[in-house]
Order: structure tokens, then sequence, then C-alpha cells
């Protein structure tokens, strides 16, 4: 196990510097860079698995020169768990970037691409096995500067510069709250190492306790895309090559979910209840604001990315949930909770990065991310349209798919919060199901007009009408992940009780019976209160689309087809001006949610004589959904930095002698103090 | 004003009388024939598709009369519907103007087999009181093959119930319904 580890990172460390070794030959590096990412992932799918089959842990510790800081590497099952995923995502992530990446290879340098992927896949895995504080601070770091160099990797573009410029800040703001949290762990648990931090928790006072809570929320919330920290989401992971936003959005997010369930359960899960109801509505909020806003983006990949804070939010909602019943005492529905966010964690995982793989193939073909410019691209590229329709079907939750399985156990576990005692946990409950069924509904509306405004009716520009079928490696990536997609849900009674074991080897909820109970077709809740049996659902959809299409073929077997064109009223022939759009698809519902969305609408009228109403040459419409947060939120913050800055600035004046008499000043200081 | 006040009580409910009404024994006996050709050869529902060509609006006039609830041609099963792809008959009316022959073939074409096409009106048939004019083509004939023709500058009616029953009549003597028309 030991070396199964090393080589799993020494995999990628050496790809990494082969792949800048190999910095002017692009094919040779993108392939080498690739290839050891794909091995690297296959053997970290190897480690992480023979773990959680095996049911043990892994763990050692390098001393290093520094006194407090140990290079511990605890590979429990909740981390086996976290980098079975990493590795499943990489490996088909990569498997498509080895085709993908060929666009690149003139303008831009694939060597130094691959040196910072390898890496960054090397830092998710040694994040989701780091047991030290200081030694995660540091892997943390290098997940966050290799992610950067990643996203600005289309350097000639200023938007993508600015996109990872917001996205450095925001992930060392959350870095800093998250350093503020370790240092107030170390001081009152006098250790760096989780294990001690873990054993010592209770002798932490419970105002410290608190306040480390919300330091937690607010840093790991930045990196996981809560509401209001999510601006950087949106904006980063368009710019990435679409396999590194597929690697963020699927499981680099699930880093800082995991960090979450390590500190609120494992090393401090005597919390107070209050923890868990704020968890939840913080995720009832996000997933909703989030599938609100991408309903009215246009751009494939920021609708992607907004759906990537709605499903957080929904994990959020299940960790919250098991928050509570932890606090309450209520151990086998707290692990009901876990078990749906562990679920869900791994279906988004896998349906998000399917639909980034497939929105890259069509951002390829088509040069553009705009979703108004494609159209009629199933007829051109059905293979990526069959996957991207998996995809869309796992993420709006419809049975037998893996989404649906893992909403599911998330209903479970908010109804059964609803028994609660206290009115103000019943509310929250009541408010977060409510809050998950809106969005279930919006998130089906939004990838009906994702998948049909790109692949159906008629092409909307010449590159659409140009498109052709992606190369078979990318049609590869992608047939794996809806392979998984497929394969998750319909045997979830095999996969769940996996989790189930995941979550009852945390110490803080092992030896219970947990409220939720599989076989090898169904899965129950609460002793009978509800089942699941995606199998059969399976079989029933499947038979009945066999019936139907036996009998329609029967019926019309000997009947003459004669193909004629739409009927178009007789006008000029159709065009795709005739065809909904994005835009309007969806602006009757952003309206309905207009107190919440505040959306905006500018006519700018041209007359061809002037003042006269009557002959306008031209009218444009702009409908805007306007990014309230920063100009509401972050401005102001922004403007009252800028101002105490531009005020501290006086001290920092360049004069060299001023500088010397502040040496001075504290030196005289120093002494003075020291000596009294 | 007191004038007007008291017609309401002078004057009849109907501007129809009620022998008229309840008793005319023309549109129900051929409404009860209609209904039964109709249930045999159409399974109950006959739908008609109606292409104005550059008519002058008469003949539209008489078969939007033919919907109102006086002769209520919906009872027998015959529906006027938007589309050419849901329909059975293509009632075609006006000589056909040059700006509306490529519209009537699209329309035409749209129609799926076995259709039946029937021009209702002079104006159809033969160009009518249009008959020579540059902007016409004298009679939907001269555009797309035509079956059944019902005269009249418009046809009441009643002539187009009558017409359109000895069309199914002679429909089901020669099962047209196999023919592409």
């Amino acid at each position: 196990m030991d070396n199964l580890f090393l080589s799993t990172i020494g995999t990628f460390v050496t790809g990494a510097i082969l792949s800048l070794l190999l910095k002017s030959k692009g094919k040779i590096a993108n392939r080498v860079s690739n290839i050891s990412a794909i091995t690297g992932s296959i053997l970290g799918i190897i480690m992480s698995g023979s773990l959680l089959i095996g049911r043990f842990q892994y763990h050692t510790i390098i001393q290093t020169s520094f006194p407090l800081l140990n290079i511990s590497i605890n590979v429990d099952q909740l981390s086996a768990f976290f980098i079975l995923v990493i590795s499943t995502v990489s490996l088909t992530s990569s498997i498509y970037g080895l085709s993908y990446m060929q666009k690149f290879i003139k303008q831009y340098s694939v060597g130094s691409f691959g040196f910072f992927y390898n890496l960054f896949i090397a830092s998710l895995i040694l994040v989701s096995s780091a047991s030290n504080s200081l030694y995660f601070l540091i892997v943390w770091e290098i997940m966050s500067i290799t992610s950067y160099f990643l996203v600005i990797f289309e350097n000639k573009k200023s938007e993508n510069i600015n996109a990872g410029f917001l996205y450095l800040v925001m992930t060392h703001l959350g870095t800093a709250f998250i350093l503020l949290t370790f240092l107030l762990l170390f001081m009152f648990t006098g250790s760096f190492e989780f294990a001690v931090i873990k054993q010592q928790a209770n002798n932490i006072p419970l105002l410290v306790k608190n306040v480390i809570f919300v330091l937690a929320l607010v840093g790991f919330g930045t990196k996981a895309g809560i509401i209001p920290l999510h601006i950087w989401l949106p904006r980063a992971h368009p710019a990435a090559p679409s396999h590194v936003s597929a690697l963020m959005s699927g499981v680099m997010i699930k880093t800082a979910i995991l960090m979450m369930i390590r500190i609120y359960l494992d090393l401090m899960p005597s919390g107070a209840s209050w923890w868990g109801i704020v968890v939840l509505i913080i995720g009832a909020i996000s997933s909703l604001l989030g599938v609100l806003y991408a309903l009215s983006e246009h751009d494939i990949k920021k609708l992607l990315a907004y759906h990537s804070v709605e499903n957080i939010g929904i994990i959020l909602m299940g960790l919250g949930s098991a928050m509570i019943f932890y606090s309450l005492g209520m151990i086998p529905l707290a692990i009901l909770g876990l078990v749906a966010a562990l679920y869900h964690t791994m279906n988004h995982a896998i349906f998000k990065s399917l639909l980034f793989l497939g929105a890259g193939s069509v951002v390829l073909q088509t040069h553009s991310h705009n979703m108004e410019e494609y159209g009629g691209l199933i007829k051109r590229m059905p293979y990526t349209a069959v996957f991207f329709l998996i995809g869309a079907v796992a993420i709006s939750a419809l049975p037998p798919f893996n989404g649906f399985a893992s909403e599911w156990a998330t209903y479970q576990a908010l109804f059964a919060g609803v028994i609660a005692q206290s009115t103000l946990i019943k509310g929250s409950f009541v408010l977060a199901i409510a809050s998950l069924a809106f969005t279930g509904g919006l998130a089906a509306a939004c990838f009906v007009k994702a998948f049909a405004v790109t692949f159906l009716a008629k092409p909307r520009s010449e590159a659409a009408k140009n498109s052709v079928e992606s190369p078979m490696l990318m049609n590869v990536g992608m047939a794996i992940l809806a392979l998984l997609c497929l394969v998750l849900g319909i045997f979830s009674g095999s996969v769940v009780p996996e989790i189930i074991a995941v979550t009852t080897s945390l110490s803080a909820m092992s030896n219970y019976t947990p409220a939720i109970a599989t076989s090898p077709q169904s899965v129950t809740v609460s002793q009978g209160f509800a089942s699941l049996n995606l199998p059969a659902v399976f079989i029933a959809l499947a038979g009945v689309l066999t019936i139907v299409m036996t009998l329609v073929y029967i019926k019309t077997r000997n009947q003459k087809v004669s193909a004629v064109d739409v009927w178009d009223c007789g006008a000029p022939p159709l065009n795709s001006r005739a065809e909904i759009t994005s835009t309007g698809f969806a602006r009757a519902l952003i309206v309905m949610f207009g107190s919440l969305m505040r959306p905006t609408k500018h006519t700018i009228i041209e007359n061809n004589i002037s003042n006269l109403p009557y002959y306008p040459s031209s009218k444009t419409v702009n409908l805007e959904v306007p990014n309230v947060y920063e100009t509401k939120l972050y401005r102001p913050v922004h403007t009252i930095l800028s101002f105490i800055a531009s005020k501290v600035s006086i001290v920092q004046n360049g004069n060299v002698n001023q500088y010397l008499m502040y040496i001075f000043v504290t030196l005289i200081g120093l002494l003075l103090w020291s000596n009294f | 004003m007191l004038r007007l006040y008291t017609k309401i009580f002078k004057n009849p409910k109907t501007l129809i009388s009620t022998q008229t009404l309840y008793h005319n024994p023309d549109i129900t006996i051929i409404g009860e024939k209609l209904q039964s050709k109709i249930g045999k050869l159409f399974s109950g529902s006959l739908a008609i598709r109606e292409v104005a060509a550059g008519s002058d609006n008469s003949v539209e006039q008489e078969l939007t009369a033919l919907t109102n609830s006086y002769y209520d041609i919906e009872r027998f099963g015959i529906h006027f519907v938007a589309s050419p792809k849901h329909a059975d008959m293509l009632m075609v009316s006006g000589p056909v103007s040059r700006n509306m022959i490529h519209a009537l073939k699209v329309a035409y074409e749209c129609t799926p087999n076995p259709k039946i096409v029937v021009a209702v009106g002079d104006g159809a048939i033969d160009g009518g009181i249009y008959k020579g004019s540059y902007a016409t083509v004298d009679g939907v004939k001269n555009v797309i093959p035509v079956h059944f023709e019902i005269p009249g500058d418009p046809p009441s009616p009643v002539t187009i119930l009558t017409s359109l029953l000895n069309i199914l009549e002679i429909i089901d003597s020669k099962k047209l319904g196999q023919q592409n028309g």
C-alpha cells in the first residue's frame, strides 16, 4: 500500500516533469502528460478501490526538519472514497484531453499545461489524504496555484486572465479563513495533527468551537462555491479548457466538502444544533439561486458552472441534515443524511464531468461559447448528443439514472427531519424540502433549454452547420462516464452499502444501525418508510419502450413514407430565426422570480428621420440579469478596503531614511519593553 | 327613447322564425346523411383545410357561416383545421392570384395522401368574374389537380352542404380513398 500510494503520486510528478522537459515538442508532451495522468488515475483507482473493498485504512507519517510539520497521510475510508471519485474523473478527463488538447498545440505551450495538470491531480489526491494541518495547507496551496495556471491557459483572451485573477483572489481569501481555523484549533489542542485534534476536541471551549465553525464554513465555502462566495465559479470554469473545468467542477470543489465533513463530523462532532441549521439553509439558498442563475445564462459553460453551485447546495442540504440529526442524538438518521451527501457528491462528479466534456466537444466544433449560435448538432454530432443527453437526464434527477437515486436519498433525509420537536428545525427542514423540489424542477427546465437549443432544430450559425463529430477518444471518455451514470443508478442497491460502510467508518457514527438499508435490488429507508427499486424501474421503462417500438414497427411496416417539408404557412423558407432562443425560453421563469433575479430590459431605438418614432432604423433590446453580488457585496467591500489601503500607504512612502527610523524606533521600543 | 325601449317587447327574440329554426327539413336530412357517410368513410371526422387563393372573401363568409349555431356542421363531424397536415380535404376558393401560386402548391404538397381537392365558387373553377385578369391564373385546376367543384358566386351554405354530400357519395362509390389524387 505504501508503494501503491507512492507510485500513484510519483507517476503524476514524473509525468509533470517529463511534460515540462518536452515543452518544445507539443505533440509528444501532450501524449506524455495525458498518458501519465491516465496511468496515475488507474493506480489511484486500484489503491482507493482496494482500501474501500478491504475496509482498512493506510496511514504514514514522514517527519521533516520543521518541528510542527509532518507529512502525515491518512487514507481512511472517507478519503479513499474521494480519491476513487477523483481518479475516475481524472481518468476520463485525461482520455478526453489526449485529443482535445491537440487544437492548442500550435498556439500555447501544451508542455507546461501538462506540468500543471499532473501536479493538480496529484495535489487533489494529497489534499484528500492529508492529516496534518500545515501539510494540508501546503498541498491546498499547490492545488490552488496549479489550478490558477490551468484556468489562465488560454492567455491570449483577456477575460480568461481576469477570471483567473478573480479565482486566485477568492481562493486565497478562503485559504486565509482556513488558516485561521487551523491556527485556532492548534491554539486549543496543541497540535496540527488531525488525530491529536480529534482526541483533544472536547477541550475546546464552546465559543471557540462556534468561531471555528463560522471560519471553516466561509473558508471551505469559498472553494465549494456557496452563495454569496461563488462569484469566481461562473468566471473560472468557462475560462479553463473543458476537461480541466470537468476536474475543477467535479472534484476540486468536493475537496472542500470533504474537509467540511472532516471538521464538522469527524474532528469536532459535538457541535451545537444551529450549525446544521445554518449549513442546511445555506444549502437550500445556494441550490435555488444557483439554478435560477443557470436558467438566465446562455453561455453553456457558465450554465454548467452555476449548476455546480446548485448541486453543492444539495450536498450541503444532506450534510446539514446529518449535522442536525447528530446534534439531536439521532445517529441513524445522521448516517442517512451523510450517505445522501456522499452519494450525491459521487454522482455529481460523474455527471457534471460528462456535461463539461460534452460542452467542450461542442465548443471545439463551433468555436463559440454562446448557446444561441448552436443548433442542429444532433445530426452532426450524434454521439456527443447522446452522451450529453444522458448527462442532462442524470442531472435533472430522472430515473433510472444516478442523480435520481441520490436526490431521492436527500429527500428522505430531509423528510425524516420534519418529525423534530423544535419549530426552528422543523421549519428549516420544510424550507429545504420546498427548495429542493423547486430546484429539481428548474434544473430539468434548464437542461431542456440547454440540450434543445444546443442540439435540436436547425443550426443557428455557419460554424454549427459545418460541425462534425469529435474524435473517437473524446467520445470514449464521455462514454465511460455515461455508462457510469446508468450503472451507478440502476445498481444503487450495490453502491449504497459501500457508502454506508464509508459513513459508519467515521468514529462518530460507528456502531449504530443506519436508517437506510439496501438489498441488491432496492434501497429502503427507516424500516420501510420508503423504498426505491431502480432495477425494476429500468426494466419497466426498457420493457415499455421495447413493446411500444415493436407495436409501432408492426403497424407501420408496410406504410409508404414520403418526406415533405415542414408546413411554414406558405411563407418564405423557414430559417433558424423562427426557432426558440435560450433567452426566450428562460425569460418567463426569470421574470417570475423577478424579485430575486432583478432582470433588466433596455431598449435602444434609432430613428431614421430625426425624432419621428414611426420609422425606426434599428431597435436593440438588451435583456440582462445583473450580478447583484458583485455590485452590492463585493464592490462596497473593495471600495472600503481601497480607501483604507490608500490611507495606510502614507506609511510606505519610499523614503529609506524613514524606514531606518521605523527600525530604530521599534528596536528602542522593544528594548524598553523587555526591560520592564 | 321610449320607442327604442318598447322595441324590446315588440320584436321577436330571434330574427329567424321558429318555423325555420326548428323545422328546417333541408339541413336536418342532409346533415344526417352527411354524418352517416362521414362515419363510414372518415371514421366520424372530416378535416377540411380552406385555402383562400386570392379570393374576394364571399366564399369564406359562406364557409364561416357553416360553423355558426344555425348550420353547425361540427355536429356532423366536419371540422375546419388550421394546418394542411391535419386535413383530409382541401377546399380552395378564389381564382388563384399569382402571389398565391407557390403557397397553394406548398399547401397541396403538405396535405397528406389520400386527399380530396374541392374548388369552391365560380372563381376557383375557371376564374369566375375575374376571368382573364392579369393578376390571376383563372382557376385552381391550372395550379393543382382538382377532384370536385362546387359552383356558385358564392354558393349558399345549403348548396355547399348538399354538394359535400354528393362528393362523399361519389367517393363512397368510387372508393377514391386509395388513389393519390
